[in-house]
């Protein structure tokens, strides 16, 4: 194999022209050396220092997590803050976070995909894989809140003890069905868009181990166009129901509130609202994991300013539906004229968590602002200090809605209030573990880029001149001189 | 699996053609190729590409899959086992009141049903693209050349297989050295 | 695929000159005639004047979302700097010049407040609390001067694009595309905003009692499923009319009607959604707005409405083949552009038939027919001395040579 030539070469591709599209590769790229740079980090016989360290912290965090789990279950709920009225605090509010984090790698994979935006094939693999481990962490809180996790089981239609089903009217076991199947979807996703890029690591393996391992999972593929044509169909289908199922998600878990009467919860924009937000997040999240590891694996040139810039906008864009949705429920809890919904608006503005609305007002709505400046969207660290700023945002929007609501409902004599006790925040940073610790495994051992799919969108897989235009939006384009000698073949009949 | 038998030498009676792999260094050359071996009028044959290259299928003459319908089967499957299982448990086999509602509430019951929809769906377009495909298939012949582990990577395919009728040892290897390919390599495999 | 042969887009884009000016004097004829018979219906019986004003109401609504729904491509397209859409993108930018039109319509919805809202009938406001609570928001004055507020917005934005995009077509000049595009973000803003209060001060405010969070994006979906069916409608006359016979394949069909497909489902979407939550929270307040619409005939008309706007065009639009098919799609098109008036009929209409009498008959007609026709000679006036597609556009090659994979 041809050594990596990294060159310098960086143009700017963040330079708008209308009259041709911008490169999605930048740098001396081609099959070789993209396939090089992608297969050396999980082919490096060891990963660099940083990430051992970061293992370290990541998994001590993961075992934290995993003896509050154990404390929790082994002497009951009572050692969170819940209380009544407030039932539902951080297990909840950190459910939806991290939900709607895992929404954006679906989102990426999918709605993106069909959009034909050909800058998702840079952070598509990444995204799904954030996405999966995200959905991991959600799975958790709703899964120790129930209190008797060993009963966990009455969720499911089998037949238990009780000779009762389960009650499908509820919207908590709409739940269920939605983030398990979202769960499945996107773990198949994923997956299926590995196999290509496995069998790469499984031609390109030195040990027995890593040849086996690889070899089963990459189930025998080799790339054959009988094969690829189905599987190009495939992933369209996948897309084309992960898309409706991204949409869903987010929405059944904002009935999960908003079927409910309490002011504050109950507003028809919830579902739309609440995609918007997940989209905002986990986009969020993605940049905040893409800016350092392009830093770390030496990726600026297939994560291009471009492609930090597109999803800056992005952000941009669903920060603005979050703002349009806030300012729509505090516009309609005045016109309504009912006072409870008013009276609720204004205890989250002014009463005693005001302090965590206004820092997701300032995290969620101005934040974003920033992305009108170019500056602010190609320079990766502003980017990295938004996103970590917008993460923060969305996990108060959840907090606030969720906590401020059920402490101060329709009367005054059943109002309370609630604060986190310290297993509660040790369980929520441990969820951070769990995550990070899942992710750097991903990036120690599987590929972090689809290559098969940017190599699609390089100018080389195209077979004539010129064809680029006429492929949909975003398709690569590189500076002049890389292109394939002109073959000179029609290959048309 | 049966083959014709080339005059291999009877020295090697253990191994015996499984055909032959044409490499391409680019896409126009592999498509090029790829018109002259379906006007040809092979039949089993196949390219191998490290991605999807467009314009591939229809180079090829390929016919589109069957998996869109059969994902439609398994959606409509899907829902149906939503609804039923959902009328089944609270409208039929153990019916009880909550919130008011209905025994079958019908817009109650559109997300279990749109989310089982989606799943049966999507299990079946990944395995049904799986079985479609023939994977997982963890030995096959190709495998057996070191080149072609570069189809994964950047190099591009053509193989055709020696139980095609068209096919011959000889006339093929100089057919497919027509079509530009860099290098013709013969695959063998193990006898049955 | 196939080595498309260089296209001819001066000869394929031509105005449509005496033709367009032949159609919008024929159309605006039938406009008025429709209009001129509504009126004199009005005239006729007890609460015919009303009527009218109902009548009038649904269609105007109807019309307008097709020029909102135009005006929201529009600008998502310089948005997302997309490609594949340059060749159609005259029909979108001429359809949402058109709100200009649709402002003079406005008239009559201005002077028959009164017949429409109950809340700009002082002696009701009088005896309602809640109105009361509301008179901030909703009285006439505010009201007029927020329509006009949302009509300078959307003439402003909807010329502003066509004027760039038709002087690109001479000058061809690339930095006409980007000043468009820099100007997007903050021109969705302002149509996200203009758009959800004029849903809410034109249609939900029929009930002035009845909220909901969701509506602006209700209307807004309903907006952009009526506008690309009519996209899908007009680019076919245009080559009826021997305009864009090469430049508009089936890719560009088949993208429409993917748009379409998708705009149904998220219609149907946010339609479930609105439902969905206040049939569950079952608080009075919010149900009599549904209540009304499931009393005697107009039971009927929501299902039609569930399955002609949502099942119907989702099974027929689903696979690639309809889409790509001219007729299939035309068919498609135009019973979704029915569906979509049905569902402003339907939004409109039960706030003023709470005996659960569907009112459905010649003042109905006349006034779709009348504004219709009005739009129509609107719509074909603007391609009279103009391209019908931005030939001057930079991304215009990509437009004509773009495949579906």
């Amino acid at each position: 194999m041809a050594t990596m030539p990294l060159k310098n070469t960086m143009i700017d591709n963040t330079v708008e022209d209308p009259r041709q599209r911008a490169p999605l590769v930048l740098g001396n790229h081609d099959f070789t050396t993209v396939t090089e740079t992608i297969c050396r980090i999980p082919e490096a016989s060891r990963p660099p220092q940083a990430w051992y360290i970061a293992f370290a912290v990541s998994s001590t965090l993961t075992l934290m997590l995993g003896c509050m789990v154990v404390y929790l279950i082994s002497t009951g709920v009572g050692v969170w803050n819940l209380n009544n009225p407030v039932g539902w605090g951080w297990d909840i509010t950190n459910f939806v976070f991290w939900v709607g984090i895992g929404h954006a790698g679906t989102l990426i994979s999918a709605i993106l995909f069909l959009f034909r935006q050909k800058w998702r094939t840079s952070i598509n693999r990444f995204a799904e894989a954030m996405t999966i481990f995200a959905v991991v962490c959600a799975g958790i809180f709703p899964g120790i809140h129930v209190g008797r996790v060993w009963l966990a089981y009455w969720l499911a239609p089998i037949p238990n003890q009780m000779q009762m089903w389960p009650n499908f009217r509820s919207p908590l076991l709409w739940d269920v069905f939605a983030v398990s199947t979202y769960a499945t979807v996107s773990l198949l996703f994923w997956y299926m868009g590995m196999i290509p890029d496995l069998a790469t690591l499984r031609d390109r393996a030195r040990t027995k181990i890593r040849q086996f391992a690889y070899g089963l999972l990459a189930l025998g593929w080799r790339g054959s166009n009988r094969q690829w044509l189905r599987y190009e169909r495939a992933y369209l289908l996948l897309a084309a129901l992960a898309t409706p199922l991204v949409l869903s998600v987010h929405s059944v878990v904002s009935f999960d509130f908003a079927v409910s009467q309490l002011p504050g919860w109950h507003t028809t924009i919830f579902p739309p609202y609440f995609v918007a937000g997940a989209i905002f997040s986990g986009f969020a999240m993605v940049v905040t994991l893409m800016v350092p590891a392009r830093e770390f694996f030496g990726l600026k040139e297939l994560v291009t300013p471009r492609h930090l810039e597109n999803m800056a906008k992005i952000m941009l864009a669903t920060g603005c539906m979050v703002g349009y949705a806030y300012s729509i429920e505090f516009f309609t809890a005045w016109y309504s004229g009912n006072v409870y919904e008013r009276f609720i608006f204004m205890a989250r503005a002014m009463g005693p968590y005001s302090w965590a609305y206004w820092t997701m007002v300032c995290c969620n709505i101005l934040t974003p602002q920033l992305f009108w400046f170019k500056k602010c969207r190609t320079n990766p660290w502003i980017l990295f200090a938004a996103s970590i700023f917008i993460n923060i945002g969305m996990w108060f929007e959840r907090f606030v809605i969720i906590v401020s609501s059920l402490a101060t409902d329709f009367l005054p004599g059943s109002w309370g209030a609630y604060a986190p006790s310290w297993v509660e925040i040790c369980t929520f940073i441990g969820s951070f573990g769990l995550f990070f610790t899942l992710f750097l495994l991903f990036v120690r051992f599987l590929p972090m880029m689809a290559m098969a799919e940017v190599k699609s969108v390089m100018p080389q897989a195209l077979h004539k001149q010129g064809e680029h235009q006429g492929l949909g939006d975003y398709w690569g384009d590189m500076p002049r001189g890389h292109e394939h000698k002109p073959g000179g073949h029609d290959v048309h009949h | 699996m049966s083959t014709t038998d080339h005059a291999l030498p009877l020295a090697e009676p253990a191994r015996q053609s499984w055909g032959l792999l044409a490499e391409y260094l680019t896409v126009p050359e592999l498509l090029a190729a790829a018109e002259k071996v379906r006007n040809a009028g092979y039949r089993r044959w196949d390219c191998h590409t490290p991605f999807p290259v467009h314009g591939l299928n229809d180079a090829m003459g390929l016919k589109p899959t069957i998996l869109p319908w059969l994902v439609l089967g398994a959606g409509i499957t899907g829902g149906s086992i939503g609804m039923g299982l959902q009328w089944f448990t609270n409208a039929f086999d153990y019916p009880f009141i909550i919130g008011g509602k209905p025994f079958f509430s019908v817009p109650a019951c559109i997300p279990v049903a749109f989310e089982l929809t989606i799943l049966f769906a999507a299990v079946t377009a990944l395995l049904g693209m799986l079985v479609l495909n023939n994977l997982p298939e963890w030995y096959h012949a190709l495998f057996r050349s070191k080149q072609f582990r570069r189809a994964t990577a950047d190099r591009f395919f053509i193989s055709i297989e020696a139980i095609d009728p068209l096919y011959s040892p000889e006339a093929t290897r100089e057919f497919l050295k027509l079509t530009g390919s860099s290098h013709v390599e013969l695959i063998e495999e193990e006898a049955d | 695929m196939h080595q498309a042969p260089p296209i001819n887009m001066e000869l394929e884009a031509q105005p449509l000159g005496a033709l367009a000016h032949k159609v919008s004097i024929l159309a605006g004829i039938v406009g008025l005639a429709g209009l001129g018979i509504a009126v004199g219906l009005s005239k006729m019986g007890e609460g015919a004047s009303e009527r009218f004003y109902h009548a009038y109401l649904v269609s105007f609504c109807f019309f307008l979302s097709l020029s909102l729904g135009a005006l929201f491509f529009v600008i998502l397209q310089y948005l997302t700097r997309s490609g594949w859409s340059v060749v159609v993108r005259r029909v979108a930018e001429v359809t949402a010049s058109n709100v200009l039109l649709l402002a003079v319509l406005a008239v009559p919805v201005m002077l028959g407040a009164n017949h429409l809202y109950e809340w700009t009938v002082t002696n009701r406001v009088m005896e309602d609390d809640l109105l009361q609570w509301k008179e901030p928001f909703l009285n006439l004055r505010f009201f007029l001067l927020r329509l006009a507020i949302y009509f300078v917005v959307w003439v402003g934005l909807s010329r502003f694009y066509l004027g760039h995009s038709t002087r690109q077509d001479r000058q061809t000049d690339p930095r006409l595309t980007l000043r468009l595009q820099r100007w997007s973000g903050p021109a969705m803003l302002l149509y996200a905003m203009t758009v959800t209060f004029a849903a809410f001060d034109l249609l939900m405010s029929l009930d002035p009692h009845w909220y909901s969070t969701i509506f602006g994006v209700y209307f807004f979906s309903g907006a952009v499923v009526g506008f690309f069916a009519w996209q899908a409608v007009v680019l076919l006359l245009l080559q009826k009319a021997g305009r864009l016979q090469q430049a508009v394949t089936a890719e560009h069909y088949h993208d429409t009607g993917k748009l379409v497909f998708a705009f149904v489902v998220f219609w149907a979407y946010i339609a479930f959604s609105q439902y969905l939550l206040i049939w569950y929270a079952n608080i009075p307040e919010e149900t009599v707005w549904y209540l009304r619409r499931q009393n005697g005939n107009w039971a009927l008309v929501s299902i039609v409405l569930l399955v002609g706007h949502f099942f119907l065009p989702f099974f027929a639009l689903m696979s690639r083949h309809p889409k790509r098919r001219r007729m299939m799609l035309a068919v498609g098109a135009v019973w979704v552009l029915l569906m979509h008036w049905v569902d402003h009929f339907w939004l409109v209409m039960p706030e003023f038939a709470a005996d659960g009498v569907v009112p459905l008959g010649l003042m109905e007609l006349a006034c779709f027919v009348g504004l219709g026709g009005c739009f129509v000679a609107g719509v074909s006036w603007g391609f009279r001395n103009r391209a019908v597609a931005p030939i001057g556009d930079p991304r215009l090659p990509e437009s004509l040579a773009f495949e579906n994979v």
